[in-house]
């Protein structure tokens, strides 16, 4: 016979007072470490992102014609690596608003200081020569010997109009064509319907690199061959099954209500849908805007294939060019094409990434 | 204001039918509700009225003229959504506003009608607002005020209190009621909940699978449900229900015969709570649960025909727990139905416990 156990028998009460202080203290410990093993990560994955664009930058800012000189360069990691280190040193340490305040712009300060000291009478804008001067190859060639270019350059000016009136139009279409086709997906029933949808999602999964010796044909075959319409045409088809795809998400979500309300009300079927439902798809539409203009922007393939005379140059385009004309007597200018080219969108993102972020709550759903 | 009428009206959503064949009048100035469970074809009857969905078959009247092909923006139809559907991006003002703005109107006037509509359901100082920034309530009155507007002939009201709370529920009914009356315009309420309806409206229409169980007022439907089905829908607590076995002259509850007059058979009887006594003789049993509502107290009989809910008057238990009682009522208030059809045997009582 085993005698019962009782169970405080089992659990005898701690012979010591727990000391939680102590426990207090290795948690907190623990919970610093692991944010230095966090920032540590987020530090090393997000400089080899952030470094290329500043590198671009400082280049285009201060590299010389016929010079190849990387000291600019180091010099600018010696004071960009620590005040990132810095930063997120100070976003970790600070125990308030006040003190990361005091603290990021203490950084920011010396930093600066730094920079001006040891980059900064380096600096100069001869490099965006191109902005002004049409045939700057042969300017920048005259400055080493040199004076032909081998490519004939129209006005940067032209192409970036080029680019903005192709990425600006198909981003004009996509909206007009997507919001409509995924509205009448999203609320029609027609036979089909499912399947439709289905294919959709599979024309955006082939590379559009394969269609593009058809592509060139039926181009060719049309006229519209080395022309930017044949281009905006081009783009509009590829990046419409994927813009349809997510505005249908964004119009599923709209209540049916709020629309046969619109319709007693004495709204049309067309007055309901501009004054009513639209509008709260606008979160959507902007998102898709931004992503269908800066596929346009940064587009090269097709421009490449399909436009010739440098009149119809893009900004891809003329970036290439460039690079492939002058890079060996200044890759500052080339940095400098880049730069001028990455503003637009760089500029496009910041105003819009506020409605990009809630591109998840329209959500994508069949 | 218009009068309405169903005439064989049919709805089919595919091989789905939803309405198979429905006829109704609704009187100028009548408040009426459609009262059934989910699914009963309710909605669909009141998206018909508003334009939204067309009739697979039939005819659908106001005022004497076909109106089946009429499209919702020319039917002059109010509606108020359970959501409400409210217009997010716009102003309580801009709502209210939208019904005018698809009618040649001098905007000067349009928007003293707004203001007149705001008034009658008191959000004149919401107008700047958005509906995101209303409570319930609020936002119910701003789609009560967006729906009267336009002075419709026919106003439709689509669950419009089941988003509320308990209190402001209560409030709304009474509000709507008597804003019905003081506007006479012509209105349907389709509802799922049977206090709302018998609150609310003069008529009620009770359905159920898309035909109509029973037309009448709150009152008939609860001293003569047509069905059981109807007298299970309406009252609360809900009604007792028992099978008997019916001979010549008496009938079987549990083991007690009662005095019955009526074609013997398998029968079954509806016996609500408020109608039931505790006396001296009659079905026996045992009190299993008290629970108290304040005024009554609901006691919850164990017999040998089952549980019996027995209401009483007074906030004191008279009874306890296990105590024997015995459940006695009144033949005027016993409901017959024929077991099988389950419709009511109008003429038949079942006599007093002896």
């Amino acid at each position: 016979m085993v005698a019962p156990v009782t169970f405080t028998e089992l659990h005898p009460r701690p012979a010591a007072p727990v000391d939680w202080g102590k426990l207090a203290a290795r948690a907190r410990s623990l919970r610093r470490a692991k944010a230095v093993v966090l920032y540590a990560f987020l530090i090393s994955v997000s400089l080899p992102i952030i470094l290329p664009y500043f590198w671009l930058v400082t280049i285009a800012l201060s590299a010389r014609t016929g010079v190849a000189d990387t000291v600019v360069l180091w010099r600018s990691m010696a004071v960009l690596a620590p005040a990132v280190i810095a930063f997120w040193l100070a976003a970790m340490l600070a125990r308030n608003r006040r003190q990361l305040w005091l603290g990021l712009t203490a950084i920011g300060v010396v930093a600066t200081a730094a920079f001006a000291w040891l980059v900064g009478p380096d600096l100069h804008l001869r490099n965006f020569i191109f902005l002004v001067e049409p045939d700057f190859a042969s300017v920048v060639r005259s400055r080493v010997g040199a004076v032909h270019g081998a490519v004939q350059f129209p006005s940067v000016w032209r192409a970036f109009g080029n680019s903005l009136l192709i990425a600006g139009s198909q981003t004009a279409i996509v909206l007009t064509v997507a919001s409509l086709a995924a509205y009448y997906l999203s609320r029609f029933q027609f036979p089909a319907r499912a399947a439709m949808l289905r294919s959709l999602l599979v024309l955006h999964a082939f590379p559009v690199l394969t269609l593009i010796v058809p592509m060139f044909l039926m181009l060719y075959w049309i006229g519209l061959l080395d022309t930017l319409s044949g281009v905006i045409l081009v783009l509009v088809a590829f990046e419409l099954p994927f813009a349809i795809f997510i505005m249908k998400g964004f119009f599923d979500a709209v209540p049916w209500d709020i629309e046969m309300s619109a319709l007693t009300d004495g709204a049309s079927r067309r007055q309901a849908f501009l004054r009513v439902v639209l509008p709260q798809v606008r979160n959507g539409l902007l998102a898709v805007a931004v992503f269908t203009f800066i596929r346009g922007w940064e587009e090269y393939i097709f421009v490449f294939t399909f436009l010739i005379r440098n009149t119809n140059w893009t900004m891809s385009l003329y970036m290439y060019y460039v690079r492939d004309d002058v890079m060996g007597v200044d890759y500052g200018v080339v940095s400098a094409v880049g730069v001028f080219y990455l503003v637009p969108s760089l500029i496009l993102y910041l105003a819009a990434q506020r409605y990009l972020m809630q591109m998840s709550i329209g959500g994508v759903k069949g | 204001m218009a009068k309405v009428e169903f005439r064989h009206v049919a709805k089919r959503f595919g091989d789905l039918e939803v309405i198979p064949d429905l006829s109704l009048t609704i009187e100028d100035g009548e408040f009426v509700a459609l009262l059934g469970p989910s699914g009963c074809g309710k909605s669909t009857s009141l998206f018909m009225l508003a334009g939204i969905y067309l009739p697979s078959g039939g005819e659908l009247l106001f005022d004497g003229s076909v109106v089946n092909e009429v499209e919702a923006k020319d039917r002059n139809v109010g509606i108020v959504f359970q959501s409400y559907a409210l217009y997010p991006h716009m102003t309580v003002r801009d709502n209210v506003l939208f019904p005018l703005r698809f009618k040649r109107m001098p905007r000067a006037e349009a928007l003293g009608r707004v203001i007149a509509a705001a008034n009658l359901v008191q959000v004149e100082e919401l107008l700047d607002r958005r509906p995101s920034e209303l409570s319930g309530g609020q936002q119910q009155r701003v789609a009560l005020a967006r729906a009267l507007v336009k002075e419709p002939q026919l106003l439709l009201l689509d669950e419009p209190l089941s988003n509320l709370d308990a209190t402001l529920r209560l409030i709304m009914r009474t509000e709507i009621k008597s804003l019905q009356k003081k506007l006479g315009v012509t209105t349907v309420l389709v509802t799922h909940d049977q206090i709302e309806a018998t609150t609310m409206a003069d008529r009620i229409i009770c359905m159920r699978a898309g035909r109509i169980e029973q037309i009448g007022t709150p009152d008939d439907l609860y001293r003569r449900p047509q069905s059981l089905f109807i007298a299970g829908f309406i009252g609360s607590p809900p009604i007792n229900v028992v099978s008997g076995d019916a001979r010549e002259g008496e009938v079987c509850i549990g083991s007690v015969a009662f005095p019955f007059a009526g074609a013997p058979g398998a029968v079954t009887i509806g016996l609500r709570p408020e109608h039931l006594r505790f006396t001296d003789s009659g079905l026996s049993g045992r009190i299993a649960q008290i629970e108290p509502m304040g005024r009554e107290i609901l006691y919850v009989v164990d017999t040998d025909a089952g549980y019996f809910r027995v209401l009483e008057h007074g906030s004191v238990a008279a009874h306890g727990v296990g105590e024997p009682v015995n459940i006695g009522f009144s033949p005027d208030d016993s409901l017959v139905f024929d077991a099988a059809s389950q419709r009511l045997l109008a003429a038949t009582r079942v006599g007093p416990p002896t």
